[in-house]
């Protein structure tokens, strides 16, 4: 009955994340509008472009109902600018997506998988958090779609490399304490790196943890005591934003 | 400003409840495949999605006998989608269940502090509790001298009550500015922006990530 599986998300389970993007979608024949338990799905009207979540538009497609229109960053031209940016910034990632206005009120925020960072309308020269996933999956279903799917599939792969030797490298930057920024990463990226790099982590941390220790009671005790200690300044300045 | 961002945010406004709470499962699910601990049990979503899923299901029922090739295609649509939905809530069940499991005394002293289980997985957890200590007394505790019974003994230095590892570290996304984080016990301090990825320790983002600041990812 409990789940088996180790902490963090299997790959399968990434690319389950990835199926609730929205992609663009050309529709080939009439279907009504449906009530979903994720919202209402609107009527399809060829050859009107609709916005569907990607495991809807893999079904239509296979069943040769749609075609899909790869998002503007999925194309050889923002691919190779993508990949010559990965390449000769070696610190980093490449930049990410826009991100949306935050919400006036105090609605929810919306992330990944769900901005519209694979539509049609999308941006052409940013790579969105699942961008490997849905690359592959489009490349494997809708070949068709692409107007030269060798050379987006070889750029992918580029792609990859480029990232996954930057990551490897970062991994000389792991420290005990953690906080390493990673801004750009990708969700299979994570996954892929989930274990090593927390292990790295969690690693180190234990070997200096009777000196942090020390260091905690220390401070502990200076708290008590009434004296100031930076811990106190820093936990105040994030209560008051 | 620009007419774009006034555009998206007069489209995040008019985003249907269902998608809503579509964003919050799949966030709740993904925070407790990734979260060393167990967190707090989301009560009224997982109401919500589980009679939204019980009235998918009636239509599906009610519909099959339908032979009309056009039905039976959305009802192939509807029922992808509530395999999906069913998918998401009981992964997140079964890896709550698991928490409980390894750490059943630790998570039942939390939760008489702060709601931290569901009415179901309260139960789950004391009665599973009940039946292994009245067996492990029938089997062998017993015939130990009376001192050494207890299974949640505390005393000595070291406690019997097993916990998970709270520095794990854990992959965090920013979703509003944080301002700093300052991880216990280091000199590490870090300010985190909206967008921004880090690999941080979870006891250093616990509280962030309950208020809705941060994601795992």
């Amino acid at each position: 009955m409990a789940l088996p599986l180790p902490p963090g998300l299997t790959p399968p389970e990434i690319a389950f994340l990835c199926e609730m993007e929205l992609v663009t979608v050309i529709p080939r024949q009439r279907l009504e509008g449906l009530e979903l338990l994720g919202g209402r799905l609107p009527p399809l009207n060829p050859p009107h472009r609709t916005p569907l979540p990607l495991w809807l538009a893999l079904l239509l497609k296979r069943q040769r109902r749609a075609n899909i229109l790869p998002p503007p960053w999925l194309s050889p031209h923002s691919l190779s600018a993508i990949l010559e940016y990965e390449t000769k910034n070696e610190e980093g990632f490449s930049p990410t997506p826009r991100l949306p206005p935050l919400p006036s009120n105090n609605s929810i925020m919306f992330s990944p998988p769900f901005l519209p960072s694979s539509t049609a309308e999308a941006a052409p020269d940013a790579l969105p958090y699942h961008w490997l996933e849905l690359g592959e999956m489009l490349l494997e279903a809708a070949a068709d779609d692409f107007e030269d799917s060798d050379n987006v599939r070889k750029l992918l792969q580029g792609l990859r490399e480029v990232r996954m030797s930057k990551l490897r490298k970062g991994v000389e930057l792991l420290d005990a304490e953690g906080g390493i920024k990673m801004n750009g990463v990708g969700g299979m990226e994570v996954g892929e790196a989930r274990a090593f790099v927390g292990g790295v982590i969690d690693g180190l941390r234990k070997i200096v943890a009777s000196r942090e220790q020390q260091r905690r009671d220390r401070e502990k005790e200076e708290r008590e005591n009434g004296y100031p200690s930076t811990a106190d300044y820093d936990e105040d300045e994030m209560e008051m934003q | 400003m620009d007419i774009v961002d006034i555009l998206a945010e007069v489209d995040a406004d008019s985003i249907p409840k269902e998608t809503r709470d579509l964003q919050e499962l799949t966030r709740a699910w993904v925070a407790e495949r990734v979260a060393p601990e167990l967190l707090p049990y989301p009560d009224s979503l997982i109401e919500r999605v589980l009679e939204r899923i019980r009235k998918q299901i009636e239509l599906v029922e009610e519909q099959t006998g339908n032979m009309d090739p056009r039905t039976n295609f959305k009802l192939i649509i509807i029922q992808t989608e509530l395999e999906r939905f069913k998918f998401l809530v009981r992964s997140f069940l079964r890896a709550r269940i698991k928490k409980i499991d390894a750490h059943p005394l630790h998570i039942s002293n939390l939760h008489s502090l702060s709601p931290l289980l569901s009415t179901s997985e309260y139960q789950y957890l004391t009665q599973h509790q009940a039946l292994l200590s009245q067996h492990y007394a029938s089997s062998f505790l017993s015939q130990f001298p009376a001192g050494l019974q207890r299974l949640d003994d505390t005393t000595g230095g070291t406690s019997m009550i097993d916990k998970p590892d709270e520095d794990t570290a854990v992959f965090v996304r920013a979703l509003r500015d944080v301002g700093v984080i300052n991880v216990e016990g280091t000199d590490r301090s870090f300010e985190v922006k909206r967008g921004d990825v880090r690999v941080v320790r979870w006891s250093a983002v616990r509280r962030s990530v309950l208020a809705g600041d941060l994601e795992l990812i």
